[in-house]
């Protein structure tokens, strides 16, 4: 029989950090292994999808509207991964009881929080890849493709992937959760400025839009595949870098309390 | 080992919710490595709250935990690191193999690859699970899951290892084997520490024991130590006619509960034989269809103490 050696001291440092990063990861990809490839078929599909809807429904495309749609859609696969699915994995986690579970695992709490955070990406990034090429190869778009579309794209899922993990964990009721989760596609698809230019909205919305996190994920995203269609990209990078800031904030807090 | 004092010392815990709800109010216990120790009591006695202390999931109101050296109050992540924990409800494992929940659970727990494997692979046989070794969670029976857990949170063990109800929906042989492992772990100088409410079980497992009710300590001792007032004693246990009133009782019954049909009675051992005639007497009248005369149980202390009739050795909330 081996020898059941109880930890004679604390795991401290890098190592351990990394170690438990890595291990963590692989449990959320374990968890997730059932619903993992119809998840991101599911993303390539709408993604994809809501590209080639568009020519269905209009059939001659303004160039203008299609570069908006073609570059709004990697924008809306990229956050409805982190805002919608992971806030409603965390809300069963609360329903099925599992969660204290997870929760006194002896890791880091910024490590489980960076494995959420791949795991999202790892989601989200096939979906967005391929509804660019489909908009690439319908429509003839003029996309300057520069290496600022990295930290956009890097930006945009961190952000929406943070702000959901921080309502998800800070709501204690995981009904609640899984309603405004519904609020928020609705938010999401119909009345954010990500598709279309904010100038099509109601004044009060646009200017509503201009502190919430949706526009500037588009701007910054779209800047980094145009040029010329984005005004003042600093500032949507400002504030979406205020709310990834705010919500890494209510995560650490919310995360470092003991009920 | 390593010469430390490895001894979980639960002082003076005071745990409010809500401002009024009292659920730890001024417990102290200490629990020594290698103890296998149950804290019983009836569903919202503050078992759960006490253990969720220990392991830094809650922060108490006032009062401290330490074990050895740390602070398990002021550092939560040394709690977590330090103990072990399988909660009541079900393990997160829909999508994991057996196995791998296992190997992944002692890899997060610090333990080294080969040494993980290896206790994965004793676990799995000491527990008799070796047929469900590759399904997945999703497909295995409630109790089956349920000894999966067990072998997650012991393949690679903390100082403290706490159990929240672990035989739940395990087969009576699969629980011999359980209890087995327990006492391996007391012998490899873990302290255990086991929330139950069956009280039956209990009495086999542990070596010692606190009777928790509505937040506070009411006795504290081994098992037979705890029966020792009842020394003397015997439990008279009359099933009556359904339906039909309480008897009434001879002066020399000391207790009393009846659940159901059931009802349980505790006398002295001179009475012995007056008492069979009084339970004959109410079978010959049709009140009563048969009695049982034996040695108090944990269970006769523990209704004694708590007062609470749904003390019945049953495994599940």
């Amino acid at each position: 029989m081996t020898a059941l050696a109880p930890p004679a001291e604390l795991r401290r440092g890098l190592e351990y950090w990394w170690r438990s990063y890595r291990m963590m990861l692989r449990w959320e990809m374990t968890s997730l292994r059932l619903v993992l490839p119809v998840t991101i078929m599911v993303q390539i599909l709408s993604g994809a999808g809501f590209v080639l809807a568009l020519g269905i429904f209009f059939g001659q495309v303004p160039p203008r509207a299609a570069l908006f749609v073609s570059t709004g859609v990697l924008v809306l696969t990229l956050v409805t991964i982190g805002l919608v699915l992971g806030p409603q994995l965390i809300a069963q986690q609360k329903a099925e009881q599992t969660y204290e579970f997870l929760w006194s695992l002896p890791v880091p709490r910024t490590t489980a929080a960076l494995a959420w955070v791949t795991t999202n990406f790892i989601l989200g990034l096939p979906g967005m890849a391929v509804a660019l090429v489909v908009a690439l190869l319908r429509y003839d778009l003029d996309l300057h493709v520069s290496p600022a579309i990295v930290p956009a794209v890097l930006l945009t899922l961190f952000t929406g992937t943070m702000i959901g993990y921080a309502m998800a964990h800070a709501l204690g009721n995981p009904m609640l959760i899984a309603a405004i989760t519904q609020l928020l596609i609705f938010m999401i698809l119909g009345f954010s400025p990500i598709n279309f230019p904010a100038e099509q909205l109601p004044d009060w919305l646009a200017a509503l839009h201009r502190w919430l996190p949706l526009a500037p994920m588009a701007d910054t995203v779209r800047a980094g595949l145009t040029v010329g269609v984005v005004e003042d990209v600093t500032r949507s990078y400002l504030v979406l870098g205020a709310w990834a800031a705010a919500s890494v904030g209510v995560t650490a807090a919310v995360l470092g309390r003991r009920g | 080992m390593d010469g430390q004092n490895w001894s979980l010392r639960v002082r003076d815990l005071v745990k409010v919710f809500n401002h009024k709800v009292r659920a730890n109010d001024g417990i102290s216990l200490t629990v020594e490595p290698g103890e296998v120790y149950g804290l019983l009591g009836p569903n919202g006695a503050g078992k759960s709250t006490l253990v969720k202390q220990v392991i830094g999931l809650l922060a108490p109101d006032s009062g401290t935990i330490t074990l050895g050296p740390h602070d398990l109050v002021a550092d939560p992540d040394a709690a977590r690191q330090l103990c072990s924990y399988l909660p009541q409800a079900q393990m997160p494992v829909a999508s994991f193999r057996a196995r791998e929940a296992i190997e992944i659970t002692g890899m997060i727990r610090g333990g080294d690859p080969e040494a993980v494997a290896r206790r994965r692979d004793e676990l799995i046989e000491a527990l008799d699970i070796g047929e469900w070794r590759n399904t997945l969670g999703a497909r295995l029976s409630g109790g089956t899951r349920r000894l999966v857990g067990f072998a997650m949170v012991t393949v690679c063990p903390g100082r403290v290892v706490v159990l929240d109800e672990p035989t739940n929906d395990v087969d009576p042989l699969r629980r011999r084997l359980l209890w087995q492992e327990v006492r391996r772990l007391g012998d490899a100088g873990v302290a255990v520490l086991l929330v139950t409410h069956n009280v039956m079980e209990a009495e086999r497992a542990v070596d010692r024991l606190a009777l928790i009710d509505r937040g506070k300590l009411l006795a504290e001792g081994t098992p037979s130590s705890l029966k020792a007032e009842d020394r003397g004693r015997l439990r008279l246990q009359v099933m009556l006619t359904p339906r039909s009133e309480t008897p009434e009782l001879p002066p020399f019954v000391q207790h009393h509960t009846r659940v159901g049909h059931n009802l349980m009675t505790v006398i002295p051992e001179a009475e012995a034989a007056p008492a069979i005639g009084w339970a004959q007497d109410l079978i010959g009248r049709g009140l009563a269809e048969e009695y049982a005369l034996g040695a108090t149980t944990l269970e006769d202390v523990y209704i004694r103490l708590t007062g609470d009739v749904e003390a019945g050795g049953g495994a599940s909330e």
